[in-house]
């Protein structure tokens, strides 16, 4: 980064490959639609190259690197309010696994698209605060810094989407709404 | 009789391994003792559990044209020639260019080589690719290299650090430049090459301690390794040394989490570590990972020796022990063979 602070933007690619596929996972599922989250992936990194003297050195890059694109996201969700296409638009799911039957592979679907509707109940700042939990394993103090928020905000914010996530996501919640 | 709703508020800090010892305990023994927050507690574990379903994707190629199609003009106005930069980047090039060293043969054979690359194995790849005649590429701390074993031409813009210089002797014309380099670097290769083994080994035990990225590489490890008929063992003996001396405790009850998915892979020393555990580890949490691998060994019909059996009866009656440690403790002594 201090070459790119230097005005240098030779290192872009290298930057690109090492952090693009946390960034892209970590907006798809923030936005929970994979269009989206290329147009985040690229904006993140076009802000990284030009906002590089925000940077301070010594800090992990990746930190910094959510945190843009937790702004990024949350912006985009307040102000054009991209929402997951569901049901016959269909959200764009990972190809199946060559190994997985047909039948499996729809569960799989299913449990995705489970899941990633679950996420867009919340509210964004829920949705970030239990994204970087849960998949980037995140611990409380961290994700306050890169949300910008005290560690108090971000309990809070883990406790209100957990219980939104398991009204949709247990057992129980989902025979309820089967029956 | 503690607040339910205060106990269920420290649920997701359970999940996220954020509670404090003392709250921990208390959360657990509740949930133990409570019908209506054991089922909370199975409805939260169960949603963490799911959302574990989300796959990692791959990002598609054309997102790096567009960002690098995008940030092309400032590329061209704003590149700084190389020779324009600080002196320390000038002597850096220098560096990358001319590594003469006089100790060279002594330090080639003082560093033994760690890595083979094989036509199916593991191998090198990035942005410099071996060529063919290098038998290994070695991970070192410290490396001396010939300068005739360089390549002139430096690829990308290495971060070189820490520059230093050998002058040349009354009795050798050798001099030498010595640097710190940093360079990202793959190996791929099949979870049982040795090599990989090593590696990973080294990650387990090596990574930054403060880092939660640990605990992801032992889930990765678990996804990986637990697949296979016959882990290697280093592999359960890197989780081992994790169990016994990580500060964290969320990162030693998900070693001993996953050595209970390693049975096949565990040696004497792995069972070691789980004892050791189950008798002196602070956190009752990870205790009870402990137990739950040692009852598992157990159903599974291995032998367990007489200093593991009398921990598990020293647990199994121990009056102060977490009862869920002490309820599997004596599971696990039902199902023993002494040797």
């Amino acid at each position: 980064m201090e070459i790119v602070q230097s005005g240098d933007f030779s290192p872009a690619g290298e930057l690109y490959d090492r952090y693009a596929k946390r960034v892209y996972n970590h907006s798809y599922r923030f936005l929970g639609n994979r269009e989206a989250a290329e147009d985040a992936t690229q904006e993140v990194f076009v802000k990284m190259m030009r906002h590089a003297n925000q940077f301070r050195n010594g800090a992990p890059l990746l930190r910094w690197l959510l945190s843009i694109t937790g702004n990024h996201c949350r912006d985009k969700l307040r102000s054009l309010r991209v929402r997951p296409t569901h049901g016959e638009d269909g959200l764009e799911l990972v190809p199946a696994p060559d190994d997985l039957s047909p039948e499996r592979d729809l569960e799989r679907q299913d449990a995705e698209r489970i899941v990633q509707e679950a996420l867009t109940r919340l509210e964004p700042d829920q949705r970030e605060a239990i994204v970087l939990s849960r998949y980037e394993g995140c611990t409380y103090a961290q994700i306050a810094l890169i949300s910008g928020c005290s560690e108090g905000a971000v309990k809070t914010r883990v406790f209100r989407a957990m219980n939104v996530l398991k009204k949709a996501l247990t057992r129980d919640a989902q025979e309820t709404t089967n029956a | 009789m503690p607040d339910c709703d205060a106990m269920i508020e420290n649920m997701p800090m359970l999940l996220t391994e954020s509670l404090d010892p003392v709250q921990r305990e208390l959360t657990h023994q509740h949930i133990e003792t409570c019908p209506k927050c054991a089922r909370e507690w199975a409805a939260y574990k169960e949603t963490w559990q799911t959302l574990d379903t989300l796959p990692e994707l791959e990002v598609p190629a054309r997102v790096k044209q567009r960002f690098l199609a995008e940030i092309d003009p400032d590329l061209r106005t704003n590149v700084v020639p190389f020779r324009s930069g600080r002196a320390a980047r000038w002597l850096a090039q220098a560096a990358a260019v001319v590594i003469v060293a006089g100790g060279a043969f002594y330090a080639g054979n003082r560093l033994a080589p760690r890595f083979r690359p094989t036509p199916t194995g593991v191998e090198l790849i990035g942005a410099q690719t071996l060529p063919p005649a290098t038998p290994y590429y070695s991970i070192a701390e410290t490396r001396v290299l010939p300068a005739a074993s360089i390549n002139p031409q430096i690829e990308g813009r290495p971060d070189i650090q820490n520059v230093q210089f050998t002058d040349a002797s009354a009795s050798s014309d050798q001099i030498g430049v010595s640097f710190d380099i940093t360079s990202h670097v793959t190996v791929t290769g099949r979870p049982t090459d040795k090599s990989m083994v090593s590696l990973l080994r080294y990650v387990l035990e090596n990574e930054d301690r403060e880092s939660p990225s640990r605990s992801r590489a032992i889930d990765w490890v678990r996804a990986t390794y637990s697949r296979l008929d016959k882990p290697d063992p280093q592999i359960a003996e890197a989780l081992a040394n994790v169990l016994r001396n990580d500060q964290h405790q969320g990162v030693r009850i998900n070693a001993a989490d996953t050595l209970q998915s390693m049975q096949s892979a565990m040696t004497d020393s792995t069972r070691d570590a789980l004892v050791e555990a189950l008798k002196n580890d602070p956190n009752p949490a990870v205790r009870l990972k402990a137990v739950e691998a040692l009852a598992k060994l157990a159903r599974s019909g291995a032998v367990l020796d007489p200093e593991m059996v009398d921990t598990l009866q020293k647990k199994a009656s121990q009056g102060d022990e977490n009862v869920y440690v002490r309820v599997k403790a004596a599971e696990a002594l039902r199902s023993i063979q002494p040797r």
